[in-house]
């Protein structure tokens, strides 16, 4: 897997995590089963985010602050040919598996960074 | 929605081998049978969500969770470590039944939250931690969470 795609990854997973924690019924089990605060865990959540972002390559992270100002989903997956951010075919071929997510991919549609799952 | 639906005899193991919270988890992990890079991305997002306060929720029981873009629909594992390994659970005491729930960022039917829940209520119960160390197959697990209407 391409470096700047594991790194988007996390990144996206993160924001599904701050999303969830936001959220007042996800959000209520966390504080009430685990005993954390989701407001402080967002906050960490946020910095977490900030240090990633850095790490980024700067033709990367230009789509990647592009995407963030247009909503929650700057990367998306694929599957059955069909980008999950826009719900628009994508080319999917490739010589093996193992060429998947070699390259940083985004769809002629809708632009979000492109993460092939089958 | 029955907890059942979603475990699969494949996906527990009673005889954990790890010794450490994060050989566990990386156990667990495996049982999901992702590709090596997953493994590990799902991996790092589970100890982030730990980092966050642990999810060892007391009695013996833990719930790591987390969404993650690896997994295309809902995931769950089961794991059991007798001897007990130490998750900085709740009460402090070792960890000795595990549960992990991974779902994708959106899901259509919105099953994350209802068998986190559900998993929590199951795990309430207040003999459950003795019958899931009596339990000797995965089946009987399986056995379990139907017996208790789960």
């Amino acid at each position: 897997m391409h470096a700047q795609l594991e790194l988007l990854l996390e990144m996206q997973d993160l924001r599904a995590q701050r999303r969830a924690l936001s959220e007042q019924d996800l959000g209520g089990l966390e504080s009430e089963l685990f005993e954390i605060e989701p407001e402080l865990a967002v906050r960490r959540i946020d910095d977490k985010l900030d240090e990633l972002e850095d790490r980024l390559d700067a033709s990367v992270r230009g789509r990647y602050e592009r995407l963030k100002g247009a909503g929650e989903r700057m990367v998306v997956p694929v599957m059955g040919g069909i980008c999950y951010g826009c719900f628009m075919a994508v080319p999917t071929a490739w010589a093996s598996d193992a060429e998947r997510n070699e390259a940083i991919d985004v769809c002629d549609n809708c632009g979000r960074f492109l993460y092939h799952l089958d | 929605m029955q907890l059942r639906d979603f475990f699969s005899p494949e996906a527990i193991r009673l005889d954990l081998e790890g010794e450490t919270k994060d050989d566990v988890l990386k156990e667990l992990v495996g049982l999901l049978a992702l590709d090596e890079k997953s493994e590990g991305i799902l991996f790092k997002m589970l100890k982030r969500r730990e980092n966050l306060g642990s999810t060892g929720i007391g009695r013996g029981i833990a719930i790591p969770h987390c969404r993650s873009l690896v997994v295309n629909r809902l995931r769950v594992a089961f794991g059991r470590k007798r001897e007990g390994v130490d998750f900085k659970a709740i009460d402090g005491k070792p960890v000795h039944d595990i549960f992990l729930i991974v779902a994708p960022p959106l899901e259509v039917s919105n099953q994350y939250l209802p068998v986190l829940g559900k998993i929590a209520q199951f795990s309430k119960e207040p003999d459950i931690a003795e019958r899931l160390d009596e339990l000797e197959t995965p089946d009987q697990f399986m056995q379990l969470l139907e017996e208790r209407g789960a």
